[in-house]
């Protein structure tokens, strides 16, 4: 984690008269990512719509409703909680804003770190905690 | 909503399932206060959690994967098949098991890479 200032809330920054952006105007071709700081660039194999960190798949709260609007103000960290399969096959990532607790979902990219995938895929039925094991075995038991 | 004493109109109130049309009790074995079909898990899109308040959408939501946040007990997921947006809810005691371990599973079903490989990493 950088450095940040967390104490005193931050001042508005100014307008900008340049945007430091080379392709569409005020997107710029890379993020850092929020949770390990990996300077992430924006283009990523197999989708175009990158917006989760590849190595710890965390994302950013900037999107309302549809992905892409950049109209929330929350900014807050959003985790990646859970994996789902879409009926043709590919993985999606559940995010959840640790924030204000909203959800987003967003296809898997290519490059993105199959450990932590894999890890979020097994953990309901890893046995993390009692509870979560135990309802995994109960529901074993009785099929 | 988990209270110890639920107001005595909910223990007698029932829904029906949008989806497979069963009639439930809108109170779950735990007291808590369910938002999802036991048997087929499908919810119906009435709170916005955008917004907050009550959504005007009404639409299905289908159960689309299991989250377990922080180690703690499973939570589902579900999307919206009108308008995309998902919500979570808690999963009760009698929720219908081998829905919910199908949609554990599923990822692990059909994986984007070879699993066989994590054996030698």
């Amino acid at each position: 984690m950088g450095r940040r200032n967390t104490r005193g809330r931050r001042r508005a920054q100014r307008a900008k008269s340049v945007t430091h952006a080379h392709g569409e105007v005020g997107r710029s071709r890379s993020f850092r990512c929020a949770r390990c700081r990996l300077e992430v660039p924006a283009d990523a194999p197999g989708t175009a719509h990158r917006n989760h960190c590849p190595h710890c798949l965390t994302s950013l709260h900037v999107d309302r409703r549809v992905p892409g609007d950049r109209a929330a103000d929350c900014r807050g960290r959003m985790d990646a909680v859970s994996v789902s399969a879409r009926p043709d096959g590919e993985w999606m990532i559940i995010h959840r804003c640790t924030r204000c607790g909203g959800l987003s979902a967003n296809r898997i990219a290519g490059d993105d770190n199959a450990r932590s995938l894999v890890r979020m895929a097994v953990r309901p039925l890893a046995a993390a905690r009692p509870s979560a094991a135990d309802l995994a075995r109960r529901v074993l038991i009785d099929l | 909503m988990s209270t110890t004493e639920p107001i005595p109109v909910l223990r007698t109130s029932t829904f029906t399932c949008v989806r497979c049309g069963l009639t439930t009790a809108v109170l779950d074995p735990a007291g808590a206060r369910r938002d999802h079909c036991p048997s087929c898990l499908s919810s119906r899109h009435v709170v916005d959690r955008v917004e907050g308040g009550s959504a005007d959408c009404g639409g299905r939501m289908v159960p689309i994967s299991i989250a377990v946040p922080r180690g703690d007990a499973w939570r589902l997921i579900h999307r919206c098949t009108r308008c995309d947006e998902l919500s979570e809810s808690a999963v009760s005691t009698d929720d219908n098991h081998l829905v919910l371990m199908r949609l554990a599973v599923r990822p692990l079903a059909e994986p984007p890479f070879p699993l066989d490989l994590f054996g030698e990493v």
